[in-house]
């Protein structure tokens, strides 16, 4: 058991990740650090589905014609997760422009503040 | 013919290009959307017949082989749903013209119907798509697009309320990506097809990394499509939004997700792996306490819109309830739902949309006698409530006999009960609408029979949904059919 852990300690770190960034999420009422929370959730996916194309001695897949019998590492996670670190940076633009206008509109960064000043309202 | 899916998907990406470039002149602006809209509804109109004459149809990009390359696949069910969603989008847009005179300033018109056709190109790659990487991509930009039509009214409950909903749905997506990890590590594949071929062979070797998988991509999956104990983004996000996004939101976009989780459950993994890693009883549990609970939440509520949000809630745990059935005749009563509750819950958010154009009242409290000032606003909003209690004769009922059947015939009795339950939760919080509205006096003026203060284009869009739900109420079989066709395809 504990050998196997050892010898995926990647995916451990992934997981660890993951579960730092969603408890920095949950519990956080700044809402910068919530959407830290979230770039940190993103790049223990990341993290996790690279690792999954990791082949052990593994060269990058640049194949050479001359050396037919080289083990390359799989490439398509690695794509993958480009299209996924795009997307990841369009939702942290996103979310931080509207952390703009949240602070211009309320006047604090607190998640709670700002939705005691909305019942205030109501 | 061959390349119709892939126009019908483009058409909307290419209208979100062209908007901005138009002159700001609303007429220009308003005709090019509801023409554009008109043409991809009769395009998936003919994709549709195309595949009821020639079967399932798969479309590969640039001819590379689909375990390669991206591939659509369009069975009778999902060219259905493709035509379903144009068909009530174009009168949702329709309704739109007027109803963002009020709500938004003239110059992010423009912007606004980039939105809606980036979230009509998102919706349907997402229907179409057979590649699961490739839903991940699509699902990002419909949870950006779904979050940028609330904040675009700018008011700070509304960037509070897409705050929120773009970190909970943020959440949800990284959920699903790491569910889609799992099961590329079991699998290799990206391929929907291949995948199931590969995780029926496999399964009983990886059962832990199919739980996560499941678990991940379903709770992904939950919070995005409101399953119960996750909903909580939903009121706040769908009761801020502007009428039309709200109808969008409520009525297509949650259940594109849930068509997306049929896909999952049914095609990927299949019935029996489902049911032996016993994610089924989850779903069972969650669903129905969804339906209960969504249900005495929106009791207590005092604002028109953020009710009808709650009453969703309770709405998707029928949907889910039928689903997690994993029988064909519960499936099959889940996807009826799908249709009944998108034009109920749309006739119900658009007729609310309407009294708040000509009134700008919200509250509850300040409807007595409107059924007098706007009958026919209130004669929509009194039919699709109804169906969503469950009257005879409009399609909400009908969804309820399918489903009840479904727990029936899968001895089931204790969720008929739930149901019955909540239906009648349901008459609570809508009948006092009703009454107040047809048979209340105003405080200040005598009711008397009036016109409504509504523009055409808001009234005929209101009159053909309601139509609509009364017509599927009593010929069911014209949506069962089809999805009776299209059920071999997900058993």
């Amino acid at each position: 058991m504990i050998e196997t852990l050892l010898k995926h300690t990647n995916y451990l770190g992934a997981i660890a990740l993951f579960i730092i960034g969603l408890y920095t999420v949950l519990t956080h009422n700044n809402v910068l650090k919530k959407v830290i929370g979230i770039n940190i959730m993103e790049t223990s996916v990341f993290l996790f589905f690279v690792s999954i194309g990791m082949v052990q001695f593994g060269r990058a897949p640049i194949i050479k014609i001359d050396q037919p019998d080289i083990t390359y590492v799989n490439p398509l996670p690695s794509a993958l997760i480009l299209t996924g670190i795009v997307v990841a940076v369009s939702i942290t633009a996103y979310s931080l422009s509207l952390i703009i206008q949240l602070y211009r509109e309320y006047g604090t960064l607190d998640l709670d503040k700002m939705l005691e000043t909305k019942e205030e309202q109501e | 013919m061959k390349q119709l899916p892939v126009i019908i998907v483009l058409v909307p990406l290419l209208c979100a290009i062209i908007i901005p470039l138009l002159p700001k002149k609303n007429f220009i602006l308003f005709g090019f959307v509801s023409i554009m809209f008109g043409i991809m509804l009769s395009l998936s109109i003919v994709s549709y017949i195309d595949v009821l004459n020639t079967g399932v149809f798969r479309y590969v990009f640039g001819n590379y082989q689909a375990s390669i390359g991206i591939e659509f696949l369009i069975d009778p069910l999902i060219a259905l749903l493709v035509m379903f969603v144009n068909g009530l989008a174009l009168l949702i847009v329709v309704y739109s013209f007027s109803d963002i005179q009020h709500e938004l300033k003239p110059h992010q018109y423009s912007s606004y119907y980039v939105l809606i056709m980036l979230l009509m190109f998102s919706m349907l790659g997402m229907l179409y798509t057979n590649d699961i990487f490739n839903t991940y991509v699509f699902m990002e930009i419909l949870s950006i697009v779904s979050t940028a039509i609330i904040s675009i009214k700018h008011k700070r409950a509304n960037y509070l309320a897409s705050f929120r909903y773009l970190m909970l749905s943020s959440i949800g997506s990284l959920t699903i990506l790491m569910g889609l990890a799992f099961l590329y590590m079991v699998t290799g594949q990206l391929n929907m097809d291949s995948m199931s071929i590969v995780i029926s062979n496999v399964w009983t070797l990886y059962p832990t990394n199919l739980v996560l998988a499941i678990g991940f991509i379903l709770i992904g999956l939950a919070i995005k499509s409101a399953m119960f104990p996750l909903h909580i983004w939903l009121p706040d996000a769908h009761s801020s939004a502007p009428s039309p996004s709200s109808a969008f939101l409520s009525s297509i976009v949650v259940k594109i997700y849930i068509v997306v989780l049929i896909k999952i459950i049914y095609r990927v993994f299949g019935v029996e792996i489902i049911a032996s890693l016993r994610i089924d009883d989850f779903i069972l549990v969650m669903a129905s306490l969804g339906m209960i609970f969504g249900s005495i939440f929106a009791i207590g509520q005092k604002d028109i819109k953020r009710l009808l949000a709650y009453s969703s809630v309770a709405q998707i745990g029928y949907i889910f309830l039928g689903i997690g059935l994993l029988t064909p005749i519960g499936l099959a009563a889940g996807i009826f739902h799908i249709f009944s509750h998108a034009l109920m819950k749309s006739a119900l958010f658009l007729s609310a949309g309407s009294i708040i154009y000509s009134t700008g009242k919200r509250k509850l409290v300040d409807l007595d006698g409107i059924g007098f000032k706007m009958p026919i606003t209130l004669i929509t909003f009194s039919i699709a409530a109804l169906g969503m209690i469950g009257i005879p004769g409009i399609s909400g009922f009908m969804s309820k006999i399918y489903l009840g059947l479904a727990l029936i015939s899968d001895q089931h009795p204790i969720f008929l009960s739930l149901i019955l339950l909540s239906s009648f939760l349901n008459a609570i919080y809508y009948m006092p609408i009703l009454i107040s509205s047809f048979l209340k006096e105003d405080i200040l003026v005598k009711n008397s029979l009036q016109k409504d203060p509504l523009p055409l284009t808001m009234i005929i869009p209101m009159i053909i949904i309601t139509v609509s739900v009364l017509i599927i109420g009593l010929y069911p079989q014209l949506i069962m059919d089809v999805i009776e066709l299209a059920l071999p395809f997900y058993f």
